[in-house]
């Protein structure tokens, strides 16, 4: 037992300990050996040249097929189905983890479950409160009274607090609900394997074809139950009320699992997802205990089911709200929270990487692959915008004459220059996408909005500055320091 | 595996390829390294950087014209002694001989090229003895070959005009004229005699009020200095410093008496302070140069008393 600690504790300083080298050499480096660090640089520069080209591409492609998708009826789909044999026996639970999210947030997911092109009979919906919150029973009874009859069946459930061996997170509330909801599936005699359960973030609203598209590809894929499914996340909620800042942090947010969408071996459950309720059940629902619930539960069911397990990419969205505040500082301040968050999905990796050593049925390659991609990707986050932009100008600023006479000391700000050219580049294409996910102007906004919401780009090597890697950076020190965060859900703004 | 799969795969492997067989390309180049394919091997090689003023330059290196224009960079060469000629029409050729060292870049970043065809313009509309500019009234001033009349015109030589001429009485031809701080005044100054303006540059008259001619008979005028209060004249004459109201009638007050003739002398109107030069005799019976400093700026407020105490005692 204490050995295992031991280990845990020495994977939690690894990714930290290997991007603060990173930075630590490259610094170093440019003051004593400049021409080694502009070297690495230059392959660096040349590597995210690539990078961005072959990611931009996905994007392209991941664009395209969600748009190809976005007027299928899937419910028609499942209906051909049955006549292939298929029947479609599924029932939904969808669980909304609430804390402080009022009947502002609340009611529009709601009214987006009782829009949906699904049969309602179908559908169980818990929205899981949590008892510490003062107003939770009343948002719940509110709520109840306008939505209870409108699907199968409607539960509130109000996770008490201070559970021994609990921590104060989403994972904990939405685990308590899952068990209340087992309990009423054991009651009304529905099967686990029936049930695919969604859980959802409280401001989620999700497509109208949403169901239909997960029950098609939960009923068409080999192994359902060893699989999660992925919709693609946007935040269009409030995306026309949102400032600047803020909506092209989230649109990027909405690329980047675009992204991933199309790197299957990659991919990873984040956010609003959905998976089999027997999955849950078998690997004892999500982490009680840890922040970043949302990845973690897909690499339970990982270990559980001895690699076999995948994310399927759904190409439908589901919306969420932009998080910012009333002034830029403190919506740069929420970004930045949301982020660092976000990036404390790290401690996965001594969670995966200990895993790993305890299980001897999932093929050495598979752990060291999947063990590599997580811990490439978190430390790539935590230096790749301080190496471009902080250390990359460094070899010039600390080499002096020498340096500068020296013919790398020549062309390392002319590939630099030719980095930032690619990445203007691509960033046409994130506009003119950013333009298609985009949902109608509401009425009451001006349409010099349009403009402002291409010209608004301009910002996003200012957005690099402050929360490309830095909230990694925190995020992973913090946890090489044993300094564990709790989790803070981000205040989300208007509707 | 998916269409979007596949394509995904050969895209990743593409990138790889281009990665890999990229990098060892761009990396020599940046280095300064060349790869020979006859021999298999790297050549260490050097960097040509040429940026000129204006751009656009032929080059030729060891008379061979180049495909590039300057600014432009020239990769790959061996290292050596190279001649370098920039062409451009209309200007001066320029030639240098360079020395290119392995690995090293020899940067010909500051290059102007010279019109072969210099744009000299004249500026005056009349015939002129002397000129003074003033850059930062952006104004030139003439002074006729008479050495009566003063024109002006702006730094381009537009609006010339007439600005009037100077006092009967102003007799011999000026050394030099000068703007007063608030750029209100003018003084122009001959051997003997101070002439102080009162130009009005927006309008045809040259005068808002008469010129003050202020006449030191007897002395050699050295040099003249606006007071930064546009209102005092600091004189250097081959015997003393004195200070003036640049008023008619004003009474000189004798600051210091020089010891040698005539003193360089710089005046500086931020803090008002006179920096000149004198002899002093010392205890061994040498003549030595000193430079001092004499503060104008505290004592000016008393120096107007002083001089208003003399014209009072005058009158």
């Amino acid at each position: 037992m204490e050995k295992n600690k031991r280990i845990k504790r020495i994977l939690e300083v690894i990714p930290g300990f290997l991007s603060w080298g990173i930075i630590t050499l490259l610094i170093l480096l440019a003051i004593f050996n400049p021409v080694t660090c502009a070297v690495i640089i230059i392959i660096f520069d040349f590597y995210w040249i690539i990078r961005t080209v072959y990611l931009t591409t996905l994007l392209v492609m991941a664009h395209h097929r969600l748009y190809r998708q976005k007027e299928k009826n899937w419910l028609v789909e499942c209906h051909r189905l049955q006549v292939r044999g298929i029947a479609n026996n599924l029932y939904h639970l969808i669980i909304f983890p609430v804390y402080k999210e009022g009947l502002d947030v609340l009611r529009p997911s709601l009214k987006a479950l009782q829009e949906c092109n699904y049969p309602k009979d179908r559908m169980i919906v818990v929205m899981a409160f949590e008892e510490r919150n003062p107003g939770a029973r009343g948002t719940a009874a509110a709520l109840e009274s306008e939505f209870k009859v409108k699907f199968f069946r409607y539960l509130s459930t109000f996770h008490p607090d201070g559970i021994s061996g609990e921590s104060r997170t989403k994972g904990a509330n939405a685990t308590w609900a899952a068990k209340r909801a087992a309990e009423l599936l054991r009651s009304e005699g529905i099967k686990d394997e029936e049930v695919v359960v969604s859980c959802f973030d409280a401001d989620t609203c999700v497509d109208k074809e949403y169901f239909g598209c997960l029950s098609y590809h939960f009923l068409t894929s080999p192994k359902p139950h060893q699989a999660s499914y992925q919709p693609i996340p946007v935040y269009n909620n409030n995306i026309w009320q949102a400032p600047s800042f803020a909506r092209l942090v989230e649109i990027s947010s909405s690329f980047c699992q675009m992204i991933e969408s199309m790197r299957l071996e990659k991919f990873v459950t984040f956010s609003s997802h959905s998976m089999s309720f027997k999955t849950l059940v078998d690997i004892d629902y999500w982490p009680v205990d840890m922040v970043s619930d949302d990845s973690v539960i897909y690499w339970k069911a990982f270990l559980f089911y001895k690699g076999d397990y995948r994310v399927i990419p759904l190409y439908n969205t589901v919306s969420m709200d932009v998080a910012y505040s009333s002034n830029f500082f403190k919506t740069i301040e929420m970004q930045y929270k949301q982020k660092r968050r976000w990036a404390w999905g790290i401690e996965n990796f001594p969670f995966l990487v200990s895993g790993f050593l305890n299980e001897r049925q999932i093929p050495l390659v598979t752990k060291i692959r999947r063990s590599f991609h997580l811990l490439e990707s978190h430390v790539t986050w935590a230096v790749w915008a301080i190496i471009l932009v902080f250390i990359g100008p460094l070899p010039i600023i600390l080499g002096g004459a020498f340096f500068n006479q020296m013919a790398i000391g020549y062309n390392l700000p002319k590939i630099t220059g030719l980095l930032f050219n690619f990445t203007f580049l691509a960033s046409l294409v994130w506009v003119v996408l950013s333009r298609i996910i985009l949902p109608p102007r509401p009425r009451g906004v001006s349409w010099m909005k349009n403009v402002v919401m291409i010209l608004e780009w301009v910002m996003v090597p200012f957005i690099i500055l402050i929360i490309g890697s830095l909230p990694a950076l925190d995020a992973q020190t913090h946890l090489a320091l044993g300094r564990y965060m709790e989790f803070n859900p981000t205040q989300k703004g208007i509707k | 595996m998916s269409n979007d799969q596949r394509i995904r795969a050969i895209l990743f492997y593409l990138s790889v390829a281009i990665f890999f067989t990229g990098l060892p390309v761009i990396l020599s180049s940046s280095l300064g390294y060349k790869f020979n394919p006859r021999t298999l091997k790297f050549a260490k090689t050097g960097i040509i950087s040429l940026k000129t003023q204006p751009q656009g330059a032929s080059i030729y290196l060891d008379g061979e014209l180049l495909n590039d224009k300057t600014p432009a960079t020239i990769n790959e060469l061996l290292p050596g002694s190279y001649n370098i000629k920039l062409e451009l029409k209309y200007y001066y050729p320029w030639f240098f001989q360079v020395n290119v060292e392995p690995r090293k870049v020899v940067r010909l970043e500051k290059i102007i090229l010279f019109p072969t065809r210099s744009n000299i313009e004249q500026l005056n509309q009349d015939k002129v003895a002397r000129f003074w500019a003033d850059k930062d009234n952006g104004r030139i001033y003439y002074l006729n070959q008479e050495g009566t009349i003063l024109y002006e015109s702006d730094l381009k030589g537009e609006r010339f005009k007439e600005l009037g001429s100077l006092p009967p009485g102003f007799v011999s031809f000026p050394k030099e004229l000068k703007t007063s701080p608030d750029k209100e005044k003018m003084l122009i100054f001959n051997a003997h005699q101070i002439a102080v303006f009162y130009p009005k540059p927006q309008e045809e008259a040259f005068y808002i009020q008469p010129p003050v001619l202020l006449d030191f008979s007897g002395q050699q005028i050295h040099n003249v200095f606006w007071h930064s209060d546009s209102y005092h004249l600091v004189l250097v004459t081959d015997r003393n410093i004195k200070v003036t109201e640049a008023q008619a009638n004003s009474s000189p007050v004798n600051l210091v008496n020089l010891n040698s003739g005539v003193s360089e002398v710089f005046y500086n109107v931020d803090n008002d302070t006179l920096y000149f030069m004198d002899s002093q005799t010392g205890e061994d019976g040498v003549s030595y140069d000193n430079v001092y400093k004499l503060e104008l700026n505290k004592k000016a407020a008393l120096l107007n008393e002083l001089i208003k105490l003399r014209q009072n005692g005058k009158e």
